[in-house]
């Protein structure tokens, strides 16, 4: 394995400051893929996108390291490393599919069971005698170190030290109830496919992004006053009722609005803004939704699944997720300066088809990279790549309302404005990087 | 009787006004409820119930042009430019909505942004509708031959 020199992190990450080599230093990224998305769990993808045995979905886990979801005969989800235990092929090209009877290497035609374990060796005879076990775990298509699921969204991790997945996902996780709750029967589905949008800056800048509400009304301005000019330009008595309509203008909100949205922090890097309100908690209720969800929970308890809004929820470093919108943005690194960022929608069980074609609207209008907002967005990030060249100033602050966040029992509060989601993802960024964020758990184990 | 002359002359006229970029003339193109569409995978016939990485009528239009002029946009303070080139036409009348012609080509697009040139290839599907000695677009679709390869920001319509 390639020898990278360590660091030392109290030196590149303080309270409020962080030091630029983050963003720019080859060194710091290949030690980022080893113990950040070497350790923490890593979201590989949802179980309905495999409903039946032999279905599999492909991702890498980090940068490269190849693994494949795969669901066996008895419906279990299971996530392999995506190599052949003989000469190291990949053994599943396909992006998504169903393999019928065995996982098959296109080299020598090992096959597999769906649980990873080998099926055959063809003219296995020449193995006899020379010390070959096939039974030997590291033949076979080995399983991730961990690999659990929440309400049917799976992860994996390499580490086997990293804390049980409700652990680790705290309390973020009541993010991932308030989606699925959505649904009138309490389940989500993917649907409609996913847009994949390549970032050529480094990853981390659209966690930063995420939770930063201090800038929406700054490089989103250029969207909300084109829909501000274009109705200017309609009569009184046109409708004006379309989802654009609702979806667009939040973008704009003022910086009280967002202030007042509120900043939540958790262990291991995870956050969200919102929570009572958000940019999402003013749209219309569909009807023929509401209805069916009245049906499913009545009224108190609908109420209450409508009541927690947030915006983004950041499970770091791998996932985003709007509990509101029922979409979803996964991040993959490429290189120090260079990320895949797909988003991927979700139906409603229950729910008409209305609900999921607003999610693809907003997926569309918002997180296409032919849409209004990220390339927007993703421009600033360019910009901050290239500015952070300049040997000016070595460090990047975030102070804001420092000092003033609240320490609650399972998690921080703060400000909506504040740079509490700054000061949350990089204690774990250091936690991950001096590996004593999993301590703990190594121990007992 | 299909006028081949006169189709080309338009989808030239359109790649025109597309390569400059004037995306307030080339928006008088279509029709009152006319639609430009990229499909976001091969074969797509739902634009409403599947993703796409554009799927705008007037009004999206009409907001979109505004924003690409908008002096706050980041990303358009980038200059644009393209050059089409339409080859592979082929032309049919088609019965839905009456009087249409359905006229697909294959269009490659060298698109200029951010000091990189790139290259884009689809098959475009119009459907026209004769107005006034020429035509009105009632739809656009725009099938990239990479429709679900990761983009890269494009912020201009092809």
């Amino acid at each position: 394995m390639q020898r990278i020199p360590d660091r030392n992190f109290d030196g590149l990450v303080t309270p409020t400051k962080l030091h630029r080599s983050l963003y720019t230093d080859p060194d710091i990224f290949e030690l980022e893929m080893q113990r950040i998305w070497g350790q923490a769990w890593i979201f590989i993808g949802h179980d309905s996108q495999v409903p039946n045995p032999g279905d599999y979905f492909t991702t890498n886990i980090n940068h490269n390291i190849p693994v494949v979801m795969i669901r066996d005969k008895d419906h279990r989800v299971h996530v392999l490393h995506n190599r052949c235990g003989h000469k190291g092929a990949k053994v599943v090209e396909a992006r998504s599919g169903n393999v019928r009877g065995a996982l098959r290497c296109s080299y020598h035609g090992w096959s597999y069971r769906f649980d990873g374990s080998i099926l055959k060796i063809p003219n296995e005879a020449g193995y006899e005698g020379t010390g070959f076990d096939a039974k030997d775990p590291c033949y076979s298509m080995q399983p991730l170190a961990q690999v659990q699921a929440y309400r049917g969204f799976v992860f994996a991790t390499l580490s086997p030290n990293a804390p049980d997945l409700e652990t680790w996902m705290g309390g973020a996780r009541e993010c991932f109830d308030n989606l699925c709750d959505r649904a009138p029967e309490g389940e989500v589905e993917v649907a409609g496919g996913v847009l994949r949008y390549e970032h050529a800056c480094n990853w981390k800048f659209i966690l930063e992004n995420l939770n930063d509400t201090m800038h929406p009304m700054v490089v989103h301005e250029s969207i909300v006053k084109a829909a501000e000019q274009y109705i200017a330009t309609l009569p009184a008595d046109a409708a004006k009722e379309r989802s654009e309509a609702e979806i667009i203008p939040p973008f704009g909100a003022s910086y009280e609005n967002f202030e007042n949205s509120g900043i939540t922090g958790f262990d291991f890097g995870h956050h969200y803004d919102g929570g009572k309100t958000s940019i999402h908690a003013d749209y219309s209720v569909d009807p023929d939704y509401h209805g069916a969800m009245l049906a499913a929970y009545g009224e108190d308890r609908t109420r209450e699944i409508y009541a927690f809004n947030t915006h983004n929820v950041c499970f770091y470093p791998s996932l985003t997720i709007k509990c509101a919108i029922q979409n979803i943005r996964v991040i993959r690194p490429i290189s120090v300066d260079r990320f895949i960022v797909e988003t991927w929608s979700f139906r409603l069980k229950g729910a008409p088809d209305s609900m999921l074609q607003r999610t693809l609207l907003y997926s569309r209008l918002i997180n296409s990279s032919m849409g209004m907002v990220g390339p927007d967005d993703l421009e600033v990030y360019r910009r901050t790549q290239e500015g952070l060249a300049s040997p000016s100033n070595d460090w990047v602050e975030f102070h804001r309302q420092y000092g003033r966040d609240t320490e609650l029992d399972d998690r921080i509060i703060g400000g909506g404005t504040s740079d509490l989601d700054m000061r949350t993802q990089y204690k774990a960024w250091k936690g991950y990087m001096d590996g004593s964020l999993f301590a703990q758990y190594a121990a007992g184990s | 009787m299909i006028d081949r002359q006169k189709i080309e002359d338009f989808l030239y006229q359109e790649a025109r006004l597309l390569d400059q970029p004037d995306l307030d003339t080339w928006m008088t193109l279509f029709t009152d409820d006319g639609v430009y569409w990229i499909p976001g995978k091969e074969n797509q016939t739902d634009p409403l119930n599947h993703i796409s990485h554009v799927y705008d009528d007037r009004v999206m239009m009409e907001i979109r042009r505004r924003n690409f002029v908008h002096p706050r946009s980041a990303s358009k303070d980038w200059n644009v430019r393209c050059s089409h080139i339409i080859g592979n036409i082929r032309a049919n009348e088609v019965t839905e909505p009456a009087g249409a012609i359905e006229v697909t080509s294959n269009q490659h697009v060298v698109v200029w942004y951010r000091d990189e040139q790139r290259v884009y290839a689809y098959r475009g599907i119009h459907v026209l509708i004769p107005a006034d000695d020429s035509f009105k677009i009632r739809s656009k679709r725009v099938n990239l031959i990479n429709a679900e390869a990761p983009q890269q920001s494009l912020t201009i319509y092809l």
